[in-house]
């Protein structure tokens, strides 16, 4: 890793429109947002604002109407520039846990000696390498999401967008994986852009936390958590009492923002 | 309330089959039955015999056999095809909706007059029909098992390279709607058989033309053989079915 921390992925003047609404009315407008390679950047915002159409704009599943996405990571043909984890895990239930996480690498110039032997590896920094030969049915909600954050860490992605990946999960589950995604940031120095409507997981994991609000969405405020890790979780309360009150003021300004 | 389950349920299963034997010979013997149309179940193994014998009962079942998985083969696979086609390809989808409206209310039977018309009293006839019932069966399952996927494996096969249509079809579509489409076959391995019967005792070779000529002489012991041996092969080609597909089909029991 670079200790300049050069940026890795730039917004510029992003706006984007379902393609299918009519009215031609954005969803997300006027979005600038410049990630540090290695940083770890928190959304946050009102469910339905945008968050996650963000992240699949980032990762290049949706056109952007206006503006530009640029990545500026070097494209190799043995890893992913972006790889995503989903909210709801999306395993292949009629893949084993391992042929799961060997799915990502199947689109790169891999053998399949190389694929199984990455996949192993992203199983084993989940703690999840005894697992390997099991069906996703016979998993916990919690083990599904790990599956899921090992598919996204086979790839080797420079930039490691998570969609809400916790929230589907109960408390203990939850804390003990945001502890899990800190020592594998740490370990691995990849960036990540997470998306959560929980201002509290946000403040605990991330170096910097943008606030979108509004409709359409834009940058509401861009907040950096600068305590170091290990945090301790009732410590963030300025942070979040923060957040909170400029969340309450784009409701009450309402649009205008 | 939960029933009560028998400790031994095939024991129970057998006494209730030799009850039923039993009446069905003592019906017969005892004349409630008329045993010029009904015949013993003792006279059975004789009928059996007897058509081993002249050989009738292996060319009947080879024969049949014949029609049957020309029949059944092809009217999956298009059935398959085409349920799928309609499911990814919407022009295809209206192209074929109206077509696909006015046909398939058609019973398979009512094609036999043309299938004779056209191909005679042959293989090819008895395929088609066989065929047509067949093909419908799969054009529905497939179409569903196919529309029912799981759009969000859809968006993940393309979070990571792997979107475009070969693919998308390969390793997401096929597999998740494998089990809805070998649903869809089984049904089919069961109608197939309904509709060799019934061709056949149009005078195509096979058990159901055998079954006619035994008719005729009112061999009714032959007559219940050969229903009994399309119950066999039925029984036979679905448990095949079964054991060959259980493998791939291990994650919907996880």
């Amino acid at each position: 890793m670079s200790g300049a921390r050069e940026p890795i992925v730039e917004l510029s003047g992003l706006a984007f429109g379902h393609p299918g609404d009519a009215s031609g009315r954005n969803v997300l407008e006027g979005l600038d947002l410049s990630l540090k390679r290695g940083g770890f950047t928190a959304i946050v915002g009102p469910s339905g604002v945008g968050k996650s159409t963000l992240l699949r704009v980032v990762a290049g599943l949706v056109a952007a109407r206006r503006g530009e996405v640029r990545l500026l990571a070097r494209p190799a043909p043995d890893r992913r520039t972006a790889a995503l984890v989903f909210q709801d895990a999306r395993l292949m239930p009629w893949r084993r846990v391992l042929g799961n996480v060997e799915f990502g690498l199947e689109g790169l110039a891999l053998d399949a000696a190389a694929r199984r032997r990455r996949a192993e590896a992203a199983l084993a920094l989940v703690g999840l390498a005894d697992a390997a030969g099991r069906w996703p049915g016979q998993l916990s909600g919690g083990q599904r999401q790990r599956v899921g954050i090992a598919r996204a860490l086979a790839v080797s992605a420079d930039l490691l967008l998570m969609d809400e990946p916790f929230s589907a999960l109960d408390a203990i589950t939850r804390q003990a994986l945001q502890d899990e995604l800190l020592r594998i940031w740490r370990e691995t120095g990849t960036t990540i852009l997470f998306v959560t409507h929980d201002l509290d997981e946000a403040t605990y994991l991330a170096e910097r936390v943008v606030l979108l609000a509004g409709s359409p969405a834009r940058i509401a405020r861009d907040v950096a958590i600068r305590t170091p890790h290990p945090r301790a979780r009732n410590g963030l309360d300025g942070y979040v009492s923060d957040l909170r009150r400029a969340l309450g003021e784009t409701f009450i300004g309402g649009a205008g923002i | 309330m939960r029933p009560v389950t028998p400790r031994r349920p095939a024991l129970l299963s057998a006494a209730g089959l030799a009850v039923f034997l039993g009446a069905w010979e003592a019906a017969v013997r005892g004349g409630v039955l008329p045993a010029n149309f009904v015949p013993a179940p003792s006279a059975i193994p004789q009928a059996l015999i007897g058509e081993i014998r002249n050989g009738n009962w292996f060319t009947a079942i080879g024969e049949s056999l014949g029609h049957y998985l020309i029949g059944v083969g092809l009217g999956s696979l298009l059935g398959i095809v085409t349920g799928a086609a309609v499911a990814l390809l919407p022009r295809f989808a209206a192209a074929q909706a109206w077509v696909a409206r006015l046909l398939r209310p058609i019973p398979p039977l009512a094609w036999i007059p043309f299938t004779l018309i056209w191909f005679g009293p042959s293989q090819a006839a008895a395929a088609f029909i066989i065929g047509v019932g067949v093909f419908w069966l799969n054009y529905f399952a497939t179409w569903s098992a196919v529309e029912a996927v799981d759009e969000g494996l859809v968006e993940l096969a393309a979070a990571f390279g792997q979107g475009g249509f070969a693919r998308r079809l390969v390793k997401v579509i096929l597999p998740a709607a494998l089990p809805g489409m070998l649903s869809g076959v089984r049904s089919g391995l069961g109608q197939g058989w309904m509709a060799v019967v019934a061709a056949e005792l149009f005078g195509i070779p096979g058990i159901g033309q055998r079954m006619n000529e035994a008719a005729g002489v009112l061999a009714t012991n032959v007559l219940v053989l050969y229903m009994l041996t399309i119950a066999l092969l039925y029984g036979m080609t679905d448990l095949a079915f079964e054991r060959v597909t259980r493998r791939f089909l291990a994650w919907t029991r996880a």
